[in-house]
């Protein structure tokens, strides 16, 4: 598989204090990165360097193996970027903001322009005022159609799903996914919330106070899911784990409080079903969290999760 | 090249997508034409008519003005004086006030078109980081952080040219309705280097707003550094108007001492080495102040680069 993007041992120090602490990751071509981190774990900063905004102290980053320190506009022209909120001139129309940044780059048509436009579904607002878009989706949308307009094979998208309601978000979220499937785009999404990026990313990296902590298959885990674990609160437990093992041949364990076992999701109902017959007293079915739920809260600590 | 032109078209298109570059123009405009209702309403001296006996009224003219002069024990009239007298020794019928007149009054101005170019220079750099940081979405792009400073500095530069035609149109076209006009380009006689002397207007009017080009590019250079280093306008503003307008003071204060030439407001006015002016300090000579500003220039453009080449763009 290819490499798109390339974190060799980057270093950030600002002042006396060391920001990001050596970063060593790659982005495969068509896949969808998760950035994921508290606020404040360095991820925008990991973010301004990934695209020339800010220097690296030490180390490189190397995009379609063109260093962004060395090479910059061979590297740059590859990505497409909006870096925390993307802001347009506010006395500018879509239009006239989408034509201003296409003029900066060579062979974009005003056909280019309008399809972009089509693709982020803007084709109403554009040209009104920008200052005018209401908060939110309409200016995620002119910035995701800004970085798009070159065509390009790296996409860094900053929390693209700040201030978006449900609705957008779950529109971004498959976009997002058409992307890097159809056009073989990789995209890199940076959050706070798991949550929110989980369902579309490939791989998620985690970053906890400038350092990497782990980076997590996503699709592993959700394959797992079809064997998830269930927790059981039973007024006698004893009952239900010999039922279980009955009826159902499932070893369940009694962990504290509960009984817990793990099974196919369609089998619950008739489980619960079983022991109401039987005059076993159910207070709680509960499903555990996925795994990677769980390392990202032993990561990073719940109370630091918005 | 091509490239580089597209930059300076956005700048130019954002900067007159916004009603406050216009209203520079309004202003403007509406300077020229009070300038013009006074002078037509209270400058009756100056729209004065000479009949045939223009040689009688030009010789009571300088009769009187002699006589006030010698009451006053003051050298006021002299230019008039002297003017006077060269009519009438060349036997020349000297013209009613017109269009040219107005317009070269009206290089005077420039000092507005200065204000005016301060402030867009202070603002070209640090208002993409005050909107939010638009700064960002423009430096992430194929293009040399050098390449975009020069075309904002060379947009400054154009606005300010594009200014300074407006005001010498308008200017003309103003006086016009006002004043009429005395042939396509008529000769006036002015107080030279060598005494009086008779020059075609049009090279006067261009050479006074050639002359005042060089303290507006002078000032304009300055507020852009400003602007760079601190990406403040409000701070790029103040220092830079500020400047502007107690430089001539100071070098006033300082005329005793010698250093004071190497100061920048010393050598803006280069109106001091053409006709009747003279150097401040009397060492100093056209070719010695050409190459302090210049020296200026380099400074101030290579303060700008260091600190926007060379910078991380961080926060908002």
């Amino acid at each position: 598989m290819n490499i798109a993007m390339e974190l060799q041992n980057v270093h950030k120090t600002i002042g006396q204090k060391e920001i990001i602490k050596g970063l060593n990751f790659s982005i495969r071509s068509g896949e969808v990165f998760g950035f994921l981190g508290p606020n404040g774990a360095g991820k925008t900063t990991t973010i301004r360097m990934m695209v020339g905004l800010m220097n690296i102290t030490k180390g490189d980053i190397k995009i379609n193996g063109s260093s962004i320190k060395d090479d910059f506009k061979e590297a740059i022209q590859h990505v497409g970027a909006i870096v925390e909120n993307p802001e347009m001139y506010p006395f500018m129309s879509g239009w006239k903001n989408l034509k201003h940044y296409a003029r900066m780059i060579p062979g974009i048509t005003d056909n280019r322009i309008k399809e972009v436009i089509t693709l982020v579904g803007l084709e109403k607002a554009i040209h009104e005022k920008v200052g005018r878009y209401s908060l939110g989706g309409m200016r995620q949308r002119i910035g995701i159609a800004q970085a798009l307009l070159h065509s390009p094979s790296i996409l860094i998208l900053d929390e693209p799903t700040n201030g978006l309601d449900p609705a957008g978000i779950r529109e971004i979220r498959h976009y997002i996914r058409n992307l890097a499937k159809k056009e073989n785009v990789s995209v890199i999404v940076s959050s706070h919330l798991l949550t929110e990026i989980e369902l579309m990313c490939d791989r998620i990296g985690i970053i906890k106070n400038g350092e990497l902590v782990t980076v997590e298959d996503v699709r592993d885990n959700q394959e797992n899911d079809q064997h998830i674990t269930v927790k059981l609160e039973v007024d006698d437990k004893m009952a239900a784990i010999t039922l279980l093992k009955d009826q159902f041949d499932i070893e369940a364990k009694e962990v504290q409080s509960n009984v817990t076992f793990k099974i196919e999701k369609d089998q619950i109902p008739l489980i619960v079903k079983q022991l109401v017959q039987e005059n076993i007293a159910v207070f709680e079915v509960a499903l555990e969290r996925s795994s990677l739920e769980d390392k990202f809260f032993e990561l990073i600590g719940e109370n630091t999760i918005a | 090249m091509l490239n580089f032109f597209s930059l300076i078209k956005n700048e130019q298109i954002k900067l007159y997508s916004r009603f406050a570059t216009w209203s520079m123009y309004i202003i403007m405009a509406a300077i020229i034409l009070i300038a013009a209702l006074i002078v037509f309403i209270f400058g009756e001296v100056d729209q004065q008519q000479y009949g045939d006996d223009w040689q009688t009224q030009l010789a009571t003219e300088t009769k009187d003005l002699k006589d006030s002069q010698e009451e006053m024990e003051f050298m006021a009239f002299d230019s008039e004086i002297a003017k006077n007298e060269y009519y009438l020794e060349n036997d020349i019928k000297p013209q009613p006030y017109d269009t040219w007149q107005f317009t070269l009054e009206n290089a005077g101005l420039s000092m507005l078109i200065s204000l005016f170019t301060i402030i867009i220079a202070a603002g070209i750099i640090s208002n993409e980081f005050r909107w939010g940081g638009t700064i960002k979405l423009l430096l992430i792009r194929p293009i040399s952080r050098t390449k975009i400073l020069f075309s904002k500095f060379v947009s400054v530069l154009l606005f300010s040219l594009t200014m300074l035609i407006a005001l010498f149109v308008t200017s003309l076209l103003v006086g016009l309705i006002f004043f009429g006009v005395n042939g396509v380009n008529p000769n006036i006689v002015q107080m030279g280097s060598d005494g009086i002397e008779e020059v075609s207007i049009l090279i006067e009017i261009l050479t006074q707003y050639g002359l005042n080009v060089v303290t507006l590019i002078m000032m304009a250079t300055f507020a852009f550094m400003i602007s760079t280093l601190f990406r403040s306008s409000a701070m790029a503003i103040g220092l830079a108007i500020f400047l502007m307008f107690t430089g001539n003071t100071i070098i006033g204060f300082l005329a005793d001492y010698e250093w004071t030439k190497y100061i920048l407001f010393a050598n803006t006015n280069l109106g001091q080495y053409f006709g009747s002016g003279s150097p401040i300090i009397e060492s100093m000579t056209l070719g010695f102040s050409v190459a302090v500003l210049i020296v200026y220039f380099v400074i101030f453009i290579l303060v700008s680069w260091l600190s926007f080449a060379k910078r991380d763009i961080a926060g908002h």
